[in-house]
């Protein structure tokens, strides 16, 4: 028998079903093995997948709502989960599917509906219940907004500028050495030519 | 925070307010504002999702909406500095609405039991 546990918040509700890791000694009620979930928002259709689905997308909400706070145009993208602000106030979710010929499910949801997403996996990452084992993944977030490690003084970056400029600077300079021609040749066509 | 009085006193602490007092805010005052703060966003949380929610749709004039942004303006032409550039910005009705709808998405942000610290992250990222 699997364990079931639900997270609510306003207008979603994500579902966590799986077992407890018995090699770990652990209580019947917890969920270690999770073999299902679901978020379920008013209004959308039903979003469902496995573990490995999970984490990538619980990440994504947090890193776009980051970049939602710090960021004037926040975009996150992933192969499986791109979300872009169509405006201020409406946010453009992406899933794609891990299958193929099945079509990315298009999502339109307002900052209430991202808010109260957000709290539910809150919920989840406090919950003393379940315990979610972290997975990699590829992202593309803009350079810029990564978590605002930009704003630390990258001493490669300080040097590098410079660096470039005199090592231009003796590469365009070299180049006259080959079309430099001294004082005395040029006298000595003078005299070639006296015209 | 012994008593109400001393939150009182602390938000003269703010540069953008008309009785700007600096007192040098202590680490332990400064970390009981974001627990309260964060604690009036628990419990606001239904009003700030209605705010929100009642911008989503453009085509509707939402009363909500309106009626708290009057009442923003009114605080803050009553209590803050208005001589000051950051303050002329908040009293601005078209550029307000981006500094307030981002303020309300950081308090939604912050309501779960870890929300102190994720509110107080933001707020060293600002």
């Amino acid at each position: 028998m699997q364990n079931k546990l639900s997270f609510h918040q306003s207008s979603a509700s994500l579902e966590i079903i799986g077992l407890p890791d018995y090699s770990n000694n652990e209580n019947k009620d917890q969920i270690s093995i999770i073999s299902q979930w679901k978020l379920n928002i008013v209004d959308k259709p039903l979003i469902e997948g496995k573990i490995e689905h999970l984490g990538p997308i619980m990440d994504a909400f947090y890193i776009y709502s980051n970049l939602l706070i710090q960021n004037e145009i926040p975009i996150y993208e992933s192969k499986l989960i791109d979300i872009k602000a169509d405006n201020l106030h409406i946010h453009n979710i992406v899933l794609k599917s891990s299958k193929p010929n099945v079509k990315p499910l298009v999502l339109k949801m307002g900052n209430s509906l991202l808010s109260d997403t957000i709290n539910c996996f809150d919920q989840l990452n406090e919950s003393t219940k379940v315990r979610i084992k972290k997975t990699g993944i590829t992202t593309n977030i803009p350079k810029k907004s990564r978590f605002g490690f930009n704003k630390k003084v990258n001493f490669f970056n300080f040097f590098i500028q410079p660096f470039i400029a005199i090592c231009s600077l003796i590469l365009f300079s070299s180049s006259f050495i080959y079309f430099y021609s001294p004082p005395e040749n040029i006298e000595k066509k003078e005299l070639k030519n006296p015209e | 925070m012994p008593n109400k009085v001393t939150i009182w006193k602390l938000r003269n602490n703010n540069p953008l307010r008309k009785s700007y007092v600096s007192n040098n805010i202590k680490f332990n005052e400064f970390d009981a504002l974001i627990r309260i703060t964060v604690e009036m966003s628990k419990y606001l949380y239904p009003y700030i999702r209605e705010l929100m929610k009642s911008k989503e749709d453009i085509e509707e004039n939402s009363f909500i909406w309106n009626d708290f942004n009057k009442r923003f303006i009114e605080l803050i032409k009553e209590r803050f500095n208005t001589d000051s550039m950051r303050v002329k910005k908040l009293l601005n009705q078209a550029e307000n609405d981006e500094i307030i709808i981002k303020s309300l998405l950081i308090l939604s942000f912050c309501i779960s039991n870890k929300g102190y610290q994720k509110l107080k992250n933001f707020l060293y990222d600002f």
